[in-house]
């Protein structure tokens, strides 16, 4: 499908209002749109919105075999999906250069920087070891996909149970949740990925823009970093030249973000422990406001 | 009857004791509403409307834009091809806009119309089984506030048709008490697009922040959030 | 019956769009049309339907195919296709959690949306299923660990205009009585589904009023 295309005036008018130092929804240049964490029923499911950029991810866990090269090492394996309900240009099927790009820079941040431990979900070396598989799907694109998706991915992760397994000589017997708790999976640490937007040829940067500034930019870097102040990956692409001192500048705005996200996603995983420990409620529904005209809720009474 | 007006519909149902208009027993049926035989049944969900002295139709919410005959859009330049320039309006098909409809336009003076930038125009042609045709005169030749607009500033932003329906209704009093506190230009597309254009960088944005915001709320709500932003502007 | 919930209009970019919870059930469904379609795949007097599906987790296969033909068809009979021709009607379906009753809750949620979005409609449909069990019971709106043991498992979607059958959907095996007494029991609970969308719509709409 086509996309509506951005005309020059909103081109211009973006431009200038950054010349001012101005942002269409009066956020500041280093400011992050409003940040909300919905888990659902299962375990290593969860929602993030990133302002209006809402992304879905799901943890799921299979035995394999291991790698040749890794026999006593787990594997864990991320998939970001461009669901056509995000955006009227994303399509089904094909991946585009946008999607590999998303791809890519997950992986690194996630697989490489070993946040998951790998050796940890080992069965029996060289034969049979747990498959991780992150599925992440971007329902609503406004914007800094990668940020959003990150934050999906590695709550999931943190979220996510696996189910308990007993080895006995060859024979590998997993447990259900009833027979035995399932295990959470061991995360080092959370990289989480910022971006940032670059203006004027590299002199004006932004953190987390929107579906319209990203029109508009000159280039882009992504920095995925832990609240441990250490650099997973680092990422810039767009026709521009940073200076160095720009770059030290990024990352010390990423420091400052990651550690407020880190803390906001440990508070949302906190609540929903307590609430599954409390036997309250939990899931979607409950992440739902009611006193909105949009929403609507009915209790049927029982028939026969 | 005529209280059926102000309830919700929803497609399937029938509507039966229709008010017929006196002179000829005739009832005339908008947007929303199919004759089915005998019957007149919903086909999208919404309010139904009356108006004297026997036309029905049903106000639904869309953010998906149908040409409709006569309607001012706002459109974007998307291609030129040969003789026409293509537009987008946000409707399934890419609407055409001839070279020579535009005031004062003949084949050797060709208007100055670039790909990306926004036009005013009117709908002439749009069925459903035609791409729509626009023009940028009326039926004097003359423009009247047709042609290219946003040249020198100002944003276009895009929001829901019913917004659209209620800025223009007689009721609204957006913006006119708008008008009270800054001044402003602004173009209304029939096709949910609003160009504005302020004093300042800031007006400007507070002006599309507020006609965004208008979409759900009542008189006496609109004229506390235009007191609220008035003020806020004069500390500017 | 279980609890029903539903969000409309969350998602900025589509026409329209409904997240429908059904018990545990939720999934989200969007809808953006009248659309542009490709050109191999236009009709000249009618709009082209296409449903995607999208699974939590995996790569999509057979299954999803199977599903996505289903809720075609449902709603290729409700859609007025003849009222936008040579135009594109896109449904996405995406699954956020299945615990039971889940091809009644993609449908009811593809209804929601369209209705959402404005699409010109024939009429509505509301799905139900129920379950039979080993013992010969009629469950209706069963969960996952209620169909897991059961005999057979059926959907039926019904439309609002006589409440006749536009899709069924069974499995495994049961007798005609069997049939005909889930018919009836489902057609019942399908009006309460209809309720639903009426008192759903009837909120979203309700700050229009004063608009003459």
């Amino acid at each position: 499908m086509r996309e509506t295309p951005l005309s020059n005036c909103e081109r211009e008018f973006i431009r200038k209002a950054l010349g001012e130092r101005k942002r269409l929804d009066g956020r500041q240049a280093y400011d992050y749109r409003t940040l909300k964490i919905a888990f659902g029923y299962d375990r290593g499911c969860c929602r993030v919105d990133l302002g209006q950029t809402r992304v879905l991810a799901q943890v799921s866990c299979e035995i394999t075999s291991p790698k040749q090269q890794r026999p006593s090492d787990g594997v864990l394996f991320v998939n970001v999906e461009l669901s056509p309900m995000a955006s009227p240009v994303f399509e089904v099927g094909r991946m585009s250069d946008q999607g590999v790009e998303i791809n890519r820079i997950l992986e690194r941040c996630l697989k490489e920087s070993r946040c998951v431990d790998t050796e940890s979900l080992c069965i029996i070396a060289g034969e049979k070891v747990w498959q991780i598989r992150v599925d992440v799907h971007v329902m609503n694109h406004d914007g800094n996909l990668i940020d959003c998706s990150s934050i999906a991915a590695i709550t999931a992760l943190a979220h996510f149970r696996r189910p308990d397994v007993t080895v006995d000589g060859t024979d590998v017997i997993v447990h259900t949740i009833e027979e035995k708790d399932p295990l959470p999976l061991s995360v080092h640490h959370m990289p989480i990925c910022v971006s940032f937007s670059f203006y004027e040829q590299g002199k004006f940067l932004l953190v987390d823009p929107s579906d319209k500034e990203e029109k508009v930019m000159d280039g882009k870097m992504v920095i995925g970093m832990n609240k441990h102040r250490e650099i997973c990956s680092l990422q810039v692409t767009g026709q521009m030249l940073l200076l160095k001192d720009q770059v030290l500048r990024c990352s010390n705005i990423a420091v400052v973000k990651v550690t407020e996200i880190t803390e906001w996603i440990q508070k949302a995983l906190e609540n929903d422990r307590q609430a599954r420990s409390n036997g309250e409620r939990f899931g979607f529904r409950e992440a739902v406001v009611m006193d909105t005209v949009t929403t609507n809720q009915m209790n049927p009474e029982k028939l026969k | 009857m005529v209280d059926h007006a102000g309830h919700v519909y929803l497609p399937g149902e029938l509507i039966c004791n229709l008010k017929e208009s006196e002179k000829t027993s005739k009832i005339l049926v908008g947007p929303g509403l199919r004759q089915d035989e005998e019957s007149i049944i919903v086909t999208k969900c919404g309010l139904l409307r009356f108006k004297e002295p026997n036309f029905y139709w049903i106000d639904s919410h869309l953010k998906r834009y149908v040409a409709v005959k006569g309607d001012p859009i706002i459109g974007i330049v998307a291609a030129k091809a040969g003789d026409v320039f293509r537009l987008d309006i946000g409707s399934s098909d890419l609407a055409t806009l001839s070279y020579l409809a535009f005031e004062g336009a003949t084949k050797r003076n060709r208007p100055d119309v670039k790909v990306g930038d926004i036009v005013y125009a009117k709908c002439m042609v749009a069925n459903k089984d035609m791409e729509p045709e626009l023009v940028c005169i009326d039926s004097n030749g003359r423009s009247g506030g047709l042609g290219v607009i946003g040249r020198d500033g100002g944003f276009m932003f895009q929001t829901s048709l019913n917004l659209i329906r209620k800025l223009l209704s007689s009721d609204c009093i957006l913006l006119k008490t708008l008008g009270n506190g800054m001044h402003y230009e602004c173009a209304i597309g029939m096709n949910g697009r609003v160009w504005v254009k302020a004093k300042s960088v800031s007006h400007t944005i507070a002006l599309c922040n507020a006609i965004s915001a208008a979409e759900y709320m009542s008189n006496e709500q609109i004229k506390a959030m235009c007191k609220k932003l008035t003020n806020a502007l004069a500390g500017f | 019956m279980c609890e029903m919930m539903c969000e409309l209009g969350q998602l900025t970019r589509c026409d329209g769009d409904a997240c429908l919870m059904q018990g545990e059930t939720c999934v989200t469904t969007a809808v953006y049309g009248p659309t542009e379609v490709r050109i191999n795949k236009e009709i000249l007097d009618k709009a082209t339907v296409e449903v995607v599906y999208k699974s939590k987790v995996g790569l999509p296969g057979c299954a999803e195919k199977m599903f996505e033909r289903i809720i075609r068809n449902t709603c290729e009979t409700m859609i007025l296709t003849t009222a936008h021709p040579r135009s594109g009607i896109n449904i996405i379906i995406q699954e956020m959690q299945n615990s039971g009753s889940y091809l009644a809750c993609c449908i009811n949620s593809a209804c929601l949306a369209l209705l959402d979005a404005g699409v010109s409609l024939k009429f509505l449909v509301a799905a139900v299923t129920c379950l039979i069990d080993n013992e010969g019971e009629i469950i209706l709106d069963p969960n996952s660990k209620q169909e897991k043991d059961g005999k057979a498992l059926l959907t039926f979607v019904f439309d609002n205009k006589d409440f006749s059958i536009v899709t069924v959907n069974t499995k495994g095996s049961y007798s005609s009585q069997q049939f005909k007494d889930c018919t009836s029991l489902c057609k019942k609970s399908s009006k309460q589904v209809f309720e639903f969308y009426k008192k759903s719509m009837e909120k979203l709409l309700s700050k229009d009023n004063f608009v003459k």
